[in-house]
């Protein structure tokens, strides 16, 4: 295993290894990473000084040691990580003891299934051409030791070269192989990363820092009209009940009463990124959903089947609905305040009529009141831990969204008119390249909701009425323009750098890659297959066939077809002289090489000796020599074409 | 003799390795975890690979599809030695063949640019005198990922000539009385190996005793009686040491070597056959040819 040979084909398998697990280094704990990097290095080593290989008790000692390791991180052996962390030390053991070309094999195969692992924690478009680069390396390790000379550039030109041919093939099994869904007791652990996201509860006075993460949450593709800008308000959980400083929800079961819907109707596709929560975030107002979604009371959404997964939905929504009448207990829960209000707000509702003009009368008191006193926007707020509706409306009149989506609810409670805090999402950057509408957590938003005579519940979003030049925080600025609370110069928004436009385009392509790639489940497998006619499995079974024979025809075509008529001029040269020799009856058999029919037809013409043995020699020189120029083949050429035979038969 | 035979689908058969069959197995884990975990980039890694076996079923056809095989020359060797037949391999394709393997008794290794043509000697151990046939040679590749083996196997109507053992005795050319009397020519006492004397500068050194060299004895020079003029001997079948008729063949393919060497002209009685003296390259091959099919 010293030769020149093995040493590259080693390089090849390691460097390939070493590739593989690289990504796995964020996944992995890092004492088992650092185990198989010593490993790999280890080896590395002993490509040039095989002496320290070790013996078979160190290889012993070491596999121990895998062991304790990885019991002392697991304490069993099954499940995603403990079963990646098992395949990663067996892969960094092995490559110990690699003695024969049969290793090597154990070792690459080893190495795919330590690729396969790597999606169990990243399904990125980024992590997948990685995957498929590192394949083609692990491939032309395999063609190395199948050639005779290793060029490491050959080889892999061979194996990127085959995968990519099978790339098609690869694609057709992909869509109609049937996906069935594991059975319960099949699946592992499938903890899923928590993410941040909100959370069942809102305590505005104790949060100084919220909403800047630009992580995705959802995506919205519509299949007929967008909503503008304003109506984007995409339902959470709805908070009515409040201790003074939290809000928290009240339980549910289902709605009331249907509301009744009116205008337009905006269907679409939301795909949800993973959660920790069952929230599924309609438009608001969600009207008609499918399986698994349920409405709970507060008409938002939830999955109660499945809802860790990132999953798609189809919902439409309306923006112009009326949710119709309360009942008690409804309106009880709606105007519920923890104790008396202070006096200084009851002196403030008084002040704004609360008491004695109508609810819309009221809301646009409280919005004006918010407009024109010193009221700011910002991220970042004084903590105002003890009473932090008085704190806010009173003292400090800085907040985002949930201060004044609370501060704006509690006074209408005061006034008696039932209303509560919705959270969710607001808003949502267009991706002009793929037309869909991106929702991060950076447009986690609050506002309110005001349950008005025969119109039912009706938005009311105060942080919209906050004087634009107020607000603070300039990042949440652009969320907020996009979303179109606020605008201050319409033509910058519509601006695109280039930088955008290529995140959008990336963007875009996760979207897609998201969607009919990581996303492809049996749902939209059948789906997407009833549009071709295949309805059954027995359909879909023939289709696959059908089109795994057809691609192998066009394979083999393209790789098995070659021309006929490649044959050397040279040698075609050489034949047109023979036929002008089989004239003087002198056919050369197929086991006569070039001097021994040329001795013959020099014996049988000797008046053409010379020219013969001048044809046969520059024959011989073009063909077999080592060194052949144009001028060889041009003068080659003019002789042929010069043989002519003496009408006078010998 | 035999026309070349070109490597087409009707004569390469193809069946995966053991490796093949790992990689099968290989692919029924990446499944199974694809399945457990549904997970799809799982199952795109699992097709793909699946995909690439696929497909190496006609690449591996491919390394072998269209070269042209023709037997070519044989030697004739002295039994227990191995007989070499020449296959021509010629690729009339402008796609270069990466490892290509031939076998007889034993595999070698080789490759073929394109358009170009090589010639391999393979070996196969003989016992018997007489014809040797080359047998199945075995035209084979498990290019590109030694997942597949593809060979096909060329059975050539080609043979080589096995000559007898030569005898290792060391024994005198026999004393025939005239074998032929027809020809009233008894050669008898006048050109026949006399016996060995010490090396002398001068001596011919077609006349070196080279066995007796070879042994560590010494230079020895064959001496011929007849004042230089041609020895002539009958290597006579029924003169022959031996019990049996291989070993009288054995003794006379021994003495037709030494005769040869020792620039004597012999003559060849066999029972069915007879050959009169001469010597050189043709009347050797001749006299063996003839020991080797009686």
């Amino acid at each position: 295993m010293n030769s020149p040979h093995h040493k590259r084909i080693l390089i090849f398998l390691l460097t390939s290894v070493g590739l593989i697990v690289l990504p796995h280094s964020v996944n992995i704990p890092p004492a088992l990473f650092g185990f198989f990097s010593l490993m790999l290095g280890w080896r590395f080593a002993c490509v040039w000084r095989p002496q320290y290989l070790p013996t078979v008790r160190v290889l012993f000692f070491l596999t121990m040691l895998a062991l304790v390791l990885l019991l002392s991180q697991h304490r069993h052996l099954l499940g995603r990580d403990a079963g990646t962390n098992l395949f990663i030390l067996a892969l960094g053991l092995k490559l110990l003891e690699i003695k024969a070309e049969r290793d090597i094999y154990l070792v690459t195969y080893l190495a795919f299934i330590v690729a396969a692992s790597l999606f169990l924690y990243e399904q990125s478009l980024f992590m997948a051409a990685y995957i498929l680069a590192v394949c083609c390396v692990l491939f032309a390790t395999l063609v190395a030791i199948n050639s005779l000379q290793i060029h490491t550039r050959a080889a892999l030109k061979t194996a990127t070269v085959i995968v990519m041919q099978a790339i098609p093939l690869t694609v057709i099994i992909f869509i109609l192989f049937p996906r069935v869904e594991a059975p319960r007791w099949m699946l592992f652990e499938e903890k899923n990363k928590a993410k941040i996201g909100l959370s069942d509860s809102m305590e505005p006075g104790s949060i100084s820092d919220l909403g800047t993460s630009e992580e995705l949450v959802f995506r919205v593709k519509f299949t007929g009209d967008i909503p503008p800008p304003k109506l984007r308000y995409w339902r959470g959980p709805v908070l009515s009940y409040t201790d003074g400083k939290r809000w928290t929800q009240v339980r549910f079961k289902a709605p009331v009463a249907n509301p009744s819907y009116a205008g337009t109707a905006y269907s679409y596709t939301l795909l949800m990124e993973t959660q920790e929560k069952d929230w599924v975030f309609g438009l608001d107002l969600p009207a008609q959903f499918s399986n698994p979604l349920v409405q709970n009371g507060y008409y938002q959404l939830i999955n109660l089947e499945n809802p860790h997964k990132r999953a798609e939905y189809q919902i439409t929504s309306y923006s112009q609905y009326n949710t119709g009448n309360l009942t008690r207990s409804e309106y009880q829960t709606s105007i519920q305040l923890p104790r008396e209000p202070s006096d200084k707000i009851k002196q403030l509702v008084t002040q704004l009529h609360g008491f004695d003009s109508k609810p819309d009368a009221l809301i646009q008191q409280i919005l004006n009141h918010f407009r024109q006193e010193d009221f700011h926007y910002t991220l970042t707020p004084p903590l105002m831990e003890d009473n932090p509706i008085d704190s806010f409306l009173f003292s400090t009149k800085r907040g985002f969204c949930s201060h004044y989506a609370s501060a704006f609810v509690y006074l209408m409670r005061v006034a008696h008119i039932p209303a509560r805090v919705v959270t969710g999402y607001q808003g949502g950057q267009f991706n002009r390249v793929g037309n869909f509408l991106e929702i991060r957590q950076a447009n986690a938003h609050a506002w309110a909701e005001v349950w008005l005579e025969n119109q039912g519940w009706v938005r009311v979003d105060p942080t919209a009425a906050i004087a634009p030049e107020r607000i603070e925080q300039q990042l949440n600025l652009d969320q907020l323009e996009l979303g179109g609370d606020i605008r201050f110069d319409a033509g910058d928004a519509k601006q695109l750098n280039w930088l955008k436009q290529t995140r959008q385009l990336w963007e875009n392509a996760d979207y897609q890659w998201q969607r009919w790639v990581v996303n492809y489940d049996s749902n939209n497998q059948s789906d997407f297959l009833s549009q071709f006619g295949i309805h059954d499995f027995k359909t879909m079974m023939q289709w696959l066939m059908t089109l795994v024979g057809l691609m192998t025809v066009i394979l083999s075509g393209f790789l098995l077809y070659q021309k006929k008529k490649a044959t050397d001029p040279v040698l075609r040269l050489y034949q047109q002289f023979c036929q002008k020799l089989q004239a003087a009856g002198l056919t050369r058999t197929d086991r006569e090489g070039a001097v021994d029919f040329a001795h013959r037809a020099t014996t049988a013409l000797p008046e053409h000796a010379e020219i013969i043995e001048e044809i046969t020699t520059a024959f011989i020189q073009l063909r077999y020599g080592r060194v052949t120029t144009r001028e060889d083949f041009g003068k080659f050429a003019k002789l042929v074409a010069g043989f002519k035979l003496n009408n006078r038969k010998p | 003799m035999d026309d070349a035979i070109t490597l087409t689908h009707r004569r390469i058969f193809i069946l995966p390795t053991k490796r093949g069959g790992g990689m099968g197995l290989l692919i029924v884990i990446l499944l199974l975890i694809a399945f457990v975990y549904n997970n799809n980039l799982a199952y795109l890694l699992t097709f793909l690979i699946a995909s690439v076996f696929f497909i190496t079923i006609l690449h591996t056809f491919k390394s072998m599809a269209g070269l042209v095989v023709q037997a070519g020359q044989t030697k004739a060797v002295f039994a227990g030695e191995a007989a070499g037949f020449d296959i021509h391999i010629d690729n009339p394709n402008a796609v270069e063949r990466p490892h290509l393997q031939i076998k007889l008794s034993k595999p070698q290794s080789f490759f073929l640019n394109p358009h170009s043509k090589t010639t391999q000697t393979l070996y196969s151990p003989t016992q018997k005198r007489g014809w040797h046939n080359a047998g199945t040679v075995t035209v084979f590749s498990t290019y590109p990922f030694g997942l597949f083996y593809a060979w096909s196997p060329l059975r050539f109507n080609t043979n080589a000539l096995v000559y007898p053992k030569p005898s290792t005795l060391e024994l005198p050319f026999p004393e025939t009385p005239s074998a032929d009397a027809e020809l009233g020519v008894n050669h008898k006492g006048a050109d026949d190996f006399y016996g060995l004397q010490e090396y002398q500068a001068g001596d011919s050194i077609k006349h070196i005793h080279w066995k007796a060299f070879a042994k560590g004895q010494g230079i020895f020079s064959k001496q011929y009686s007849g004042n230089g003029t041609a020895a002539e001997v009958w290597l006579h079948y029924d003169y022959a040491a031996g019990h049996d008729t291989e070993q009288r063949l054995s003794q006379l393919c021994r003495w037709v070597i030494d005769a040869e060497r020792a620039d004597i002209r012999y003559g060849l009685v066999l029972p069915n056959l007879k050959l009169m003296p001469d010597n050189g390259a043709n009347h050797y091959r001749q006299c063996l040819e003839a020991l080797a099919l009686l």
